[in-house]
């Protein structure tokens, strides 16, 4: 039988991967983020035997890297205001894509925006979400989470879960398609190439 | 299935999100499928929304994290000095 220590250890380097990832973007910077994974490690460990054999370990240490993510870092943040957003169009990036021509251009019209955009521009666009949706949306797309899943790990409704994500992903395409214009994919449209 | 049963294109709209997270009942992801098998506009939403995600998650899961993050954990174990109980 091996050791409640090397199970553990063995859990955790399978699972270390996905909580940096996650870590990283609640808290916007590798320092951070190592000490939140190394201390969630730590009480995860700590409360190891509370663990079910079979059951989700990577989920189990995101719900404790996340309570520990509000308990001790969220408040040193300062969080841009949900007013000051504004809520992205639905098929905001089809939209765009479509009436800048690119779905002549290709089959794939989101992989010619993607592959402008490096990680970075990705990370970056993430992390320019408010805090409760760059949680879900960081949860959403390091792993595979069902709603649900989510919901347990961040610790608020299934409902609100959806809709975070929702719309996240809307201002996520709208930061998306700013991006890649950037980076030269289209010129930016004319008033006269805008109109119908 | 009947043409009562059909969904719209709106009507599949609004369920276009969750079905892109197999977030539907069986019965509705069922009548998503089918509506977009023969619509090609709604086909075509659908697989742009699927391709912005996976592209999403393709680069964001890139990240590299620090070689020695284990090791260092490893260290910190050591100095636990309670055990966890059995
Ligand atoms: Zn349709």
């Amino acid at each position: 039988m091996p050791s409640s220590r090397e199970t553990f250890e063995q859990l955790l380097a399978a699972a270390l991967p996905s909580a940096f990832g996650v870590a990283i973007r609640f808290v916007r910077n590798r320092d951070d983020a190592e000490d939140l994974v190394q201390e969630a490690s730590l009480r995860a460990y700590r409360s190891f035997h509370t663990f079910t054999p079979g059951t989700n370990f990577r989920a189990w240490l995101l719900r404790i890297l996340t309570n520990l993510y509000y308990q001790k870092y969220r408040q040193r943040q300062r969080e841009p205001q949900l007013t000051e957003l504004e809520d992205a169009p639905d098929l905001y990036l089809y939209l765009q894509t479509r009436d800048a021509g690119l779905h002549q251009r290709s089959d794939d019209p989101a992989g010619l925006v993607l592959e402008r955009l490096s990680m970075d521009h990705i990370a970056g666009a993430i992390d320019a979400l408010p805090d409760d949706f760059r949680m879900v949306a960081a949860l959403y797309f390091i792993e595979e989470f069902s709603y649900e899943e989510i919901a347990g790990i961040v610790d608020v409704p299934i409902g609100t879960v959806r809709s975070r994500l929702h719309r996240g992903r809307k201002l996520l395409q709208k930061s998306l398609w700013q991006l890649a214009v950037d980076q030269g994919l289209v010129a930016p449209l004319t008033p006269e190439a805008a109109a119908p | 299935m009947s043409q009562l049963d059909q969904l719209t294109c709106q009507e599949t709209f609004r369920r276009l999100d969750d079905y892109v997270d197999r977030e539907l009942s069986a019965d509705e992801m069922q009548q998503v499928r089918e509506h977009l098998d023969r619509c090609e506009w709604c086909a075509s939403e659908y697989v742009f929304e699927e391709h912005v995600i996976q592209g999403v998650r393709e680069r964001i899961r890139q990240i590299t994290i620090p070689a020695d993050l284990l090791s260092r954990i490893s260290l910190a174990l050591d100095r636990e000095t309670v055990e966890p109980p059995r």
